[in-house]
């Protein structure tokens, strides 16, 4: 044995023994209870999974949603992170605007998605201020639709993004910039060429946090969906919490986790590309 | 000047969508109507007496406080030196240990809170504190990780190896000289770890009880079926530790997020 490993051995027993004890032997459990049903080994659980209709109708609809929240936080996170970090110059300002950021971070899902429940309800706050405006004739139903847990996940996950792209973005040397407008570019080129592909690594894995991250949403989706919309993580809470069914619970459970591992493995890949397509690695 | 007009546009509604829902809740815990009004009707602090009447509220506030501070002490204790090996030895596996440790990140909670559930019943551990404090010291241990390794840089060991030569016990080193060093590092992944096991619902939902609750578990299963201004105002207490823990981060090592000095 090295003498580097033995170094490391007394600082890594307790933490590598913990994480074995109560992560890797229960996730293991959890795949080999998957591959049993009724007492003997089998793969029943996962054709009960993949050959049902309904699953498949879950599944898109948790894919759709995530899809949705991830492509509105894209589009809503970047245009503030650009402006906290490159337009605003009051530091006081920046730091307050942090702190809001981080805020909801630091609150319960639930309080946060509690405070849409009472603002999306049907004599909420938004339905007034829409129908007051006259964008709407009367009020309009948000809970228990897919738009209304898209609002909710959006506003769970939009600082995710925020600060991913932020702090890509605070890492780019303005004077690379500067340069770029120096040398006859207009504002947008510079930001096509320079700007935007610099903090493209930044993008990605806060698209990537915020699309695992929604996948495996279970409280919005409860609090706001209304008992009328399922997702997948709802499927398994009821196998393990009322059905009871720990073999078909941990199927589900490896369908989420495997197609979440997927989506994220291809998200890196095509971020990856995307990175050395434009001469920088991501990191 | 249209784009730069368009930008401030979306940035402010932005940060008002986010600033919205924290400022119903905390404004319509004040309400005096018996159902949740806002912007409030009259002002009133009954709602959060009556919070402070309720036991199961308190004992709520007390099991999260205490499982959170338990957890985080834990995750520094295993975490601190995880990230000293990770960033001072080389070993065969550094790399698969890392992403090991950091794997709680992307794991669904409700997968690993179904896997803890499943697990602890073998054990005997079922809905016990036990197993919601195990749950919480694995997904808030990438935190510490995350905060401590960037902190552990080769200057940092080089002032480790002159107070070695100088006749330093490693103990006294540790505490004397690599410590003070991380601190900011470890305040900060205690306080995000801290925070993370005090708002956690998707994971501790699989081994809390009745009796036996934590504060984010006990608003889920109430506001499913009412919604009234004492949730508000138990909501409310929430966001309020919430901004003290972000005051707190800010004033001793402060948010460098967003911002080029790191």
């Amino acid at each position: 044995m090295s003498a580097a490993m033995n170094r490391a051995l007394p600082l890594l027993a307790a933490p590598v023994a913990f994480f074995a004890a109560f992560f890797a032997v229960p996730m293991i459990v959890v795949v080999s209870s998957s591959l049993m049903a009724g007492g003997v080994p089998s793969l029943g659980n996962y054709a009960r999974v993949l050959f049902d209709q309904y699953h498949w109708d879950v599944l898109a609809a948790t894919f759709r949603i995530a899809g949705l929240t991830t492509v509105a936080c894209a589009l809503l996170g970047y245009p503030l992170a650009y402006y906290l970090v490159r337009v605003v110059k009051s530091r006081a300002l920046r730091r307050t605007c942090v702190i809001l950021l981080v805020l909801p971070l630091f609150t319960s899902n639930i309080v946060r998605s509690f405070g849409w429940m009472v603002l999306l309800g049907r004599n909420g706050l938004v339905n007034d201020a829409l129908v007051g405006v006259g964008i709407l004739d009367r009020p309009m139903r948000f809970l228990g639709t897919e738009l209304g847990i898209v609002i909710g996940l959006v506003y769970i996950l939009l600082p995710f993004i925020v600060l991913a792209v932020g702090n890509a973005l605070a890492a780019v040397d303005p004077a690379l910039e500067d340069a770029s407008s120096d040398l006859g570019a207009t504002p947008f080129d510079t930001f096509r060429t320079v700007t935007f592909p610099l903090c493209l690594p930044g993008l990605m894995s806060g698209i990537v946090m915020v699309f695992t991250l929604a996948v495996s949403a279970y409280v919005t989706p409860a609090l706001l969906s209304g008992g009328k919309i399922t997702v997948f993580p709802m499927l398994i809470f009821q196998q393990y919490s009322t059905v009871f069914d720990v073999n078909y619970g941990g199927a589900l459970s490896m369908t989420l986790l495997v197609m979440t591992l997927v989506l994220v493995g291809l998200a890196g890949w095509i971020g990856n590309a995307g990175a050395s397509a434009t001469g920088r690695k991501a990191q | 000047m249209i784009a730069r007009l368009l930008l401030r546009v979306v940035s402010w509604s932005v940060m008002g969508y986010l600033i919205l829902p924290l400022l119903v809740i905390v404004g319509s815990s004040f309400t005096a109507t018996s159902y949740l009004a806002f912007p409030p009707q009259g002002l009133t602090l009954d709602w959060y007496g009556r919070m402070l009447g309720d036991t199961s509220y308190l004992a709520a506030f007390g099991t999260s406080t205490l499982l959170a501070l338990v957890a985080t002490a834990a995750a520094l204790l295993l975490g601190v030196p995880a990230a000293l090996a990770i960033a001072r030895c080389e070993f065969p596996g550094k790399r698969f240990l890392l992403s090991l440790l950091m794997s709680p990140l992307v794991l669904p909670h409700v997968v690993l809170g179904a896997a803890l559930l499943q697990y602890c019943a073998a054990l005997g551990l079922m809905r016990s504190f036990t197993a919601l404090l195990v749950g919480h010291i694995v997904i808030i241990m990438p935190f510490v990780l995350r905060s401590v390794l960037p902190q552990l840089t080769p200057e940092q060991r080089a002032l480790e190896e002159a107070s070695a030569d100088l006749g330093a016990r490693p103990m006294e080193t540790f505490f004397l000289v690599t410590l003070p060093q991380i601190r900011s590092g470890l305040a900060s992944g205690a306080i995000f770890a801290f925070i993370s096991s005090w708002i956690n619902v998707e994971l501790s939902i699989f081994n809390t009880t009745a009796e036996m609750t934590t504060i984010p578990v006990k608003l889920f299963n109430y506001v499913q079926y009412t919604i009234d201004p004492v949730i508000a105002a138990v909501s409310s207490i929430t966001i309020g530790v919430a901004a003290l823990a972000i005051i707190i981060l800010d004033l001793t090592v402060g948010l460098h997020l967003l911002s080029d000095r790191r």
